[in-house]
């Protein structure tokens, strides 16, 4: 899932500074899962808004709402309704909607309630870890299943590095280095000979390097 | 000076009717929950919204909470609830979180009375 994590109140409260009517919007997907911007969070954001800005004397008047996903434009169609009853919108979805907010909705100003953080997984009650960083040409079958790129502070293809200590990471000793946890993996299941060649200098363009990327699959495109 | 005060709280941790209310000299906004697991940050900063000086937050002694960690998460949920009022500025004293024996109003009005005299510090400070 994509994992993010609240915004500061008070970057909130700036963005939303010259506002009297402002929609919290949440989102059920990613941000809901890592109880970022789902339901309860939009309560907590809303609430902390509005108690600030009593606090300071300028009240705030707060919609709430989550909708299914705020990828999709489909799920983003009550926003055209919910428009004019708002002078703006925090959106508590991860960066991918509200920049799709900005593009399908040029006339509402929209700002972020999180901040979108990594690719990960629940690896604990309240815990969450990156474990893909979405580069565009995985290696994984290679390093059985562990992810150097985004597992390793140095991103390395042909690792450990020399700081690598009894198996944990230099930059951050409470972290597994990653190929030690592959050369473990790999010695295990007798298939060491995987990384008997060096891998190449990485091509960065899939991993965002040559600008935003897309994908289309022209047999679920419907001609308008 | 006008004080008032929140009380959100397990049912199971006290029988504290209107009379006990009537000793302290304020509001007090009583809401209870089947569980205090069940009291969101939210809850909490609804409370601050009405007028609240102080809140307290009570539930069962952890090894009582007839569902198990209820009272540990509400202490947590209390916690998240300081962090937002600091960073909003208000002080994160506040609100407070109370373990309490099942069923006993004594101790949860000793609480109740704690938290209206730091509510009233926090108004004269205001």
């Amino acid at each position: 899932m994509i994992v993010a994590e609240r915004k500061p109140i008070r970057r909130v409260l700036e963005a939303i500074e010259p506002y009297q009517r402002v929609l919290v919007l949440g989102c059920r997907g990613c941000v809901a899962i890592c109880s970022a911007g789902g339901d309860r969070e939009v309560e907590t954001m809303a609430a902390a808004l509005r108690l600030a800005r009593k606090r300071a004397g300028r009240p705030l008047e707060t919609g709430e709402a989550t909708l299914i996903r705020q990828c999709d434009p489909e799920y983003l169609a009550p926003l055209r309704e919910w428009a004019d009853k708002y002078e703006a919108v925090v959106s508590m979805a991860c960066g991918v909607g509200v920049n799709l907010i900005a593009d399908l909705f040029p006339e509402i100003r929209v700002y972020p309630g999180v901040d979108t953080t990594f690719y990960g997984a629940n690896t604990a009650l309240g815990e969450w870890q990156e474990k893909c960083r979405g580069c565009g040409d995985c290696i994984l079958d290679l390093t059985g299943g562990l992810c150097p790129i985004a597992r390793c502070a140095k991103n390395l293809l042909n690792g450990p590095c020399g700081g690598s200590q009894g198996g944990r990471c230099e930059i951050r000793p409470e972290v597994p280095c990653v190929w030690h946890q592959i050369y473990e993996r790999l010695s295990a299941r007798g298939e060491l000979d995987r990384l008997m060649n060096f891998f190449p200098a990485k091509d960065w363009r899939p991993a965002g390097h040559g600008g935003p990327r897309d994908r289309i699959r022209e047999d679920l495109k419907m001609d308008k | 000076m006008a004080i008032t005060i929140g009380v959100l709280c397990c049912h199971y941790t006290n029988q504290a009717g209107e009379e006990d209310f009537q000793g302290i000299p304020g509001t007090v906004i009583v809401r209870r929950y089947p569980c205090s697991g069940h009291i969101e940050v939210a809850d909490i900063l609804r409370t601050f919204e009405e007028g609240a000086e102080a809140v307290l937050v009570a539930g069962c002694e952890a090894e009582s909470c007839h569902n198990l960690s209820g009272s540990q998460r509400a202490e947590k949920k209390v916690q998240g609830a300081r962090k937002i009022l600091e960073e909003i500025g208000l002080e994160p004293e506040r609100v407070r979180f109370a373990f309490l024996p099942r069923l006993d109003t004594g101790p949860f009005m000793q609480e109740v009375k704690k938290t209206f005299e730091i509510a009233l510090t926090m108004k004269s400070k205001s």
